[in-house]
C-alpha cells in the first residue's frame, strides 16, 4: 500500500514546514510590533528655533527624544512660508517678523518629513526637513522585515522544497 | 453627390459652432469680473494696479497670487484683509460710496520689497471729488521738519522710567501737562525740562521726574489703543524694526538682499539705511508723537521705510506711536 505510506510521510513533512513557517511568521510579529529597544531618556521641554527661507529650513534637522515637550518657533527671513509635521499631522505659518510657535509632545517616535505647507516659489515642493523622535524605527523595524523575506525567499524556501522533493519518491500513479 | 454636400455642411457646423461657443461662453462667464494677479514686486506686484469703479456700483475682483502667498487690503477702510493664495482664485466684492482714490495693499510679507506691493482703485461718480483737503497732519501744522536730526545721545538713562512709580509719587501734576495736545507736540525730554522748571517737582530726583514723564505719557494711551498698535506693528514693522523694536528685524539692512552683501540700491536706485532702534533713548526720548506719527505718514525718503500715510486712519497711526512708546517706558501693570 505505497498510497498510505505516502498520505503520513506527507503529513509529517507538512507539520515540520507549518512549524518553520509559524517561526518566520512569529519573528515577522515580532520586528514589526515588539516595542523597540531603546534606552530610556526622561523627557524634557525643548524650544527649538527654525528659520525658514526660500527654499531650506535651518536646522533642517530636529532631533527630539520620545515624549519630549517640543516647541518649534518659527521665523521666516524673506516671504510667508509653512512648517507641517507628516505624522502628527500639525502645521503652523510665519510672516517675517511675525515668529509663530507650534508646541506638540513627541508621542510618535521615528523619524518624520517636515514640509512648507504655504507655496513660497518655484522650488516650493523641495523646502523639506526631518524631525527624528528617539531612533528611526519605522526604517529599523522595515529593515528587518526586509531581510527576513530575503532570507525566507532565498534560503528557508528552497531548503524546504528541496528536502520535500528528495523525502518524496517519484510515485507512478 | 447630396451626401458629400451634407458631410461638408456637417464638418463645417461642427467646426464653426466649436470656435462660436467658445466666445458665448466666455463673454457670458466673465460679466463684470476684474481679474486682478498678485506677484512679488520684482516680478510685477499687482497687475493691475489701477482699477476703475463706480460709486456704488458693486466691484467684483477675482484675485489670485502668481507665486507666494499675498493679501489685499484697503487703505483707510474697515475692510478685513484676503488672503491671495497661488491658484486659488478668491472673489470679492467692494461698494464705495464715495468718489476719490482707493489705495490697496499687500499685508502678507512676500520678499524685501513686499511694501512696493499697492495699487489704486479710482471711483468716479456723478459729484466730483471733494476739493477741500482734510486738516494737514500734525506735525505740518506745527512746522516739525522730520528730517532734521534730534538725536541727543548723551541722554542714557540708568533704568526704564516707569509709569507706575510716576503715579505713586503722589505728585499734583499741572493740568497742562495732561492735555492731549501737549502730549502730541513735544518730546519726553522737553517734558522733562518743563517739568524740572516747576516748583513743586524741586525735591525729586531727575530718574524720578522721567517716572513722572512716562505717567504723563500713560495718561495718554489705554490699553485698547495699545493692542491696536502692537497688532499694526507686528503686521507692518517687526519685520525691519525687530519684534522687540531694537531695529535688527529679519529684514536688517545686512539680510535685506539675502545673499549677504548688503542692499545698497533698490530697483530704483535708492539705498536702504539701518532701521531706527526703538529701544534708543537718544533717538526716542527727542522725538515727540508728532514727529514719529509724521515719520510714519510720509516715510523715509530714500531710506527704505514706506510711507504709511494712504494706509492708516489718523487713528490707528496714533495707536501706532503710542506703541512705539512702550519700548521706552515700562509697561505698567493693570
Amino acid at each position: 500500500m505505497p498510497s498510505r505510506s505516502l498520505y503520513f510521510r506527507d503529513l509529517r513533512i507538512l507539520a515540520a514546514g507549518a512549524q518553520s513557517v509559524s517561526g518566520i511568521l512569529l519573528a515577522a510579529l515580532v520586528m514589526a510590533f515588539a516595542p523597540f529597544p531603546e534606552p530610556f531618556v526622561e523627557p524634557t521641554e525643548r524650544t527649538i528655533g527654525v528659520m525658514a527661507s526660500s527654499f531650506e529650513f535651518s536646522p533642517a534637522e530636529i532631533s527630539v527624544n520620545p515624549g519630549d515637550l517640543v516647541t518649534i518657533e518659527l521665523t521666516s527671513a524673506d516671504v510667508v512660508h509653512g512648517l507641517y509635521i507628516d505624522g502628527y499631522d500639525m502645521q503652523i505659518s510665519a510672516d517675517p517678523g511675525q515668529t509663530q510657535t507650534l508646541t506638540f509632545t513627541a508621542d510618535k517616535s521615528g523619524t518624520f518629513r517636515l514640509r512648507c505647507s504655504v507655496t513660497c516659489g518655484d522650488l516650493h515642493p523641495f523646502m523639506i526637513g526631518k524631525l527624528h523622535v528617539g531612533s528611526n524605527t519605522l526604517l529599523w523595524r522595515g529593515f528587518g522585515l526586509a531581510t527576513l523575506s530575503v532570507f525566507t525567499l532565498l534560503v528557508w524556501m528552497p531548503a524546504t522544497f528541496r528536502k520535500r522533493n528528495q523525502d518524496t519518491p517519484d510515485v507512478e500513479i | 453627390m447630396k451626401k458629400e454636400i451634407l458631410a461638408r455642411l456637417v464638418v463645417l457646423v461642427l467646426v464653426s459652432g466649436m470656435g462660436l461657443s467658445a466666445l458665448v461662453f466666455r463673454i457670458g462667464d466673465n460679466s463684470g469680473i476684474v481679474e486682478v494677479h498678485a506677484a512679488m514686486p520684482e516680478k510685477g506686484g499687482w497687475l493691475t494696479d489701477s482699477i476703475e469703479a463706480q460709486v456704488g456700483e458693486p466691484l467684483v475682483l477675482s484675485l489670485v497670487s502668481d507665486d507666494v502667498v499675498h493679501s489685499f487690503a484697503l487703505g483707510q477702510s474697515d475692510f478685513e484683509p484676503v488672503d491671495v493664495l497661488p491658484g486659488v482664485p478668491t472673489e470679492i466684492t467692494l461698494t464705495f460710496d464715495e468718489p476719490g482714490p482707493y489705495t490697496f495693499y499687500c499685508t502678507r510679507w512676500c520678499g524685501a520689497d513686499h511694501w512696493r506691493m499697492r495699487g489704486t482703485i479710482t471711483v468716479t461718480g456723478d459729484e466730483p471729488f471733494s476739493k477741500d483737503l482734510p486738516d494737514p497732519p500734525l506735525y505740518l501744522q506745527l512746522g516739525i521738519d522730520i528730517d532734521d536730526p534730534h538725536e541727543n545721545h548723551d541722554l542714557v538713562l540708568d533704568e526704564q522710567p516707569s509709569a507706575l512709580r510716576g503715579s505713586v509719587l503722589g505728585l499734583t501734576t499741572p493740568s497742562e501737562f495732561l492735555t492731549q495736545a501737549y502730549y502730541r507736540s513735544h518730546s519726553p525730554h522737553q517734558v522733562w525740562d518743563e517739568l524740572r522748571k516747576v516748583p513743586s517737582t524741586s525735591e525729586l530726583s531727575e530718574s524720578q521726574i522721567w517716572d513722572v514723564v512716562a505717567w504723563v505719557w500713560a495718561q495718554n494711551t489705554n490699553s485698547t489703543k495699545l493692542a491696536e498698535g502692537e497688532a499694526l506693528y507686528q503686521r507692518d514693522c517687526a519685520a525691519c524694526h525687530g519684534v522687540d523694536g531694537d531695529g535688527e528685524g529679519i529684514f536688517g539692512a545686512e539680510e535685506i538682499s539675502g545673499d549677504g552683501t548688503p542692499h545698497e540700491a533698490g530697483f530704483d536706485g535708492h539705498t536702504i539705511e539701518a532701521p531706527t532702534s526703538f529701544q534708543d533713548a537718544g533717538q526716542m526720548l527727542t522725538a515727540s508723537p508728532a514727529l514719529l506719527q509724521g515719520k510714519i505718514i510720509r516715510g523715509g525718503m530714500g531710506t527704505g521705510m514706506p510711507s504709511w500715510g494712504l494706509i492708516y486712519t489718523e487713528e490707528q497711526t496714533w495707536n501706532l506711536v503710542d506703541y512705539l512708546w512702550t519700548f521706552q517706558f515700562q509697561k505698567s501693570q493693570e
